[in-house]
């Protein structure tokens, strides 16, 4: 169940722009934090684009989910989804094993 | 020898009272001052992920120094002069005997006069007519409009300063007073720290950040719950303390009632991230650390800590561990509460919140609970939190305070002896 040919090349997109490379070195089982590097602020600019792109709100409860870069994908594919509401997804093995991210103070 | 600097009046504007004897008397009880946000005008409220704060109710009839328009102060201004003159009562402190030149003024405000800074924003995009915009705006949303306006009402003309540093601004604000009067500026500072930002663009910012607590939008009294398992971002609030702060010499010589001394301060950066926390703690602890070595103080020495303790997973979960690192096997026995899990976070007043709460405790023995603290987390489990009010003779309290911009703040107090 892989996302649309729609979404995700967007989604591609803006994480490549958002990270100021060349989309083709991108991949799906990228992981945000260890592999892209972005750490809870950089993920949450990065979802704020794309909650901007797709015209959705992502809850706080939600990021947790949102590991790889397929995660991301998966995410806003089922989202977009007209009849399938939050379908339970098999985590990607490195969200199984993910650490959380790291989180603000204030 | 350093000047010996002890708290002499406090003031207070909160979410769970206006006065000290209100505030105390709720904070002892445990009572939340959170409830659900009221719609900011014709905003969607359900835009926002989070739907509770800390509100200031009861505020509209207070009365104001005659010198004071209220009109042209904004919300937080008017906050930190309520605070301040109630400070100023409770000291005794008489201005009109006072060299005026020695008495100074700090403020601590993190976002200072957004009430009418977003006002006038708004209108200014809407009617495309710069020619209305507000005579008063720029004196207004200026960061330093609190501290001036404070040294006007009551006269003080010695140093007159505004610390901004986010969450800590005011923790920094009785830092800098403290810094003052030891190195003979003044004799007496009335430090105070204030914001008002449950305001519809502020708000929204927050949320945005992802640091407020969403999960308690239908039960706000439970949504600031620090150190607890179920945490899950901090619930905004607004006010203002104050508290007069002089040298013991000062303050014996015109016989004055002594909360507390304030015994020591550090103030660093992690030089880190804009809103990150060091995970391991080393730079919260070493922070502690260096307060407490600054008054002279071992860790052995500390009996309560009232925690910066935001609400937020990783923010507590840091402090704790610091808590830990630097106090080893003592940390378990030292007492450990949260102000914000009764009034939110206050941002620019939080400092100046916990030194109240601090002073008080000192002065009674008295440590507020921390509200809805009932599943001890693993990462964060102290002994000494407790959800009830707990009672021992208190003798050193250590203040903590953390902001955006990578930066910290602690301070010892000490029970007057």
């Amino acid at each position: 169940m892989g996302a649309s040919s729609a979404i995700a090349p967007r989604i591609y997109q803006a994480l490549a722009d958002y990270l100021k490379r060349d989309v083709q070195t991108i991949k799906p089982d990228q992981a945000l934090r260890e592999d892209l590097g972005l750490d809870s602020m950089a993920t949450i600019e990065l979802l704020f684009r794309i909650e901007e792109a797709f015209d959705i709100q992502i809850p706080d409860s939600d990021l947790q989910k949102l590991v790889t870069v397929a995660d991301v994908t998966a995410y806003v594919d089922g989202r977009l989804a007209p009849a399938s509401p939050a379908t339970p997804r098999k985590p990607s093995p490195k969200q199984a094993a993910a650490k959380p991210a790291k989180k603000k103070k204030s | 020898m350093k000047t010996r600097v002890v708290v002499t009046g406090l003031g207070v504007v909160s979410p769970i009272g206006i006065g000290v004897p209100a505030f105390w008397k709720a904070a002892l009880e445990g009572r939340s001052g959170i409830t659900a946000i009221q719609p900011f005008g014709d905003l969607p409220l359900d835009a926002y992920r989070c739907r509770v704060a800390g509100r200031v109710t009861g505020f509209e009839s207070m009365r104001f120094p005659e010198s004071v328009n209220p009109d042209r102060v904004d919300r937080y201004a008017q906050f930190a002069l309520v605070a301040t003159q109630e400070a100023l009562a409770d000291s005794g402190l008489r201005m009109d005997r006072e060299p005026p030149h020695r008495v100074g003024v700090i403020v601590g405000a993190g976002m200072g006069g957004m009430v009418m800074g977003e006002r006038e924003i708004t209108q200014l995009y809407q009617s495309l007519k710069p020619n209305r915009v507000h005579p008063n705006f720029i004196p207004t949303i200026t960061l330093n409009s609190a501290s001036g306006i404070v040294a006007m009402a009551c006269g003080a003309k010695g140093p007159n300063l505004t610390i901004s540093t986010a969450c800590s601004s005011s923790a920094h604000a009785l830092g800098q007073a403290l810094t003052c009067i030891r190195s003979g500026q003044a004799d007496v500072v009335i430090t105070a720290g204030a914001d008002a930002s449950i305001t519809p663009l502020v708000f929204a910012g927050f949320c945005s950040l992802r640091v407020l607590s969403t999960g308690f939008n239908e039960e706000p009294e439970r949504a600031s719950r620090p150190f607890d398992l179920a945490r899950d971002g901090f619930v905004m609030g607004e006010g203002a303390g104050a508290l007069i702060l002089e040298s013991l010499a000062h303050a014996k010589k015109r016989k004055a009632r002594i909360y507390a001394e304030v015994a020591g301060y550090a103030a660093t950066s992690e030089a880190y991230h804009m809103v990150i926390p060091r995970e391991d703690g080393t730079d919260v602890a070493a922070t502690m650390k260096l307060a407490l070595d600054d008054a002279a103080v071992t860790p052995a020495q500390v009996d309560y800590i009232n925690a910066h303790a935001t609400s937020t997973p990783i923010g507590d979960a840091v402090e704790a561990k610091a808590i830990r690192r630097l106090f080893k096997t003592r940390a378990d026995r030292i007492l450990v509460n949260a102000s914000k899990s009764l009034i939110g976070h206050t941002l620019g007043a939080a400092g100046v919140m916990g030194a109240i709460a601090s002073s008080l405790a000192l002065e009674t023995g008295q440590v507020h609970p921390t509200a809805n603290y009932e599943t001890p987390d693993p990462a964060c489990a102290l002994a000494g939190i407790s959800r009830d009010a707990q009672e021992r003779p208190l003798k050193v309290a250590l203040l903590n305070a953390f902001g955006f911009g990578s930066n910290n703040a602690a301070l010892v107090l000490k029970r007057f002896a």
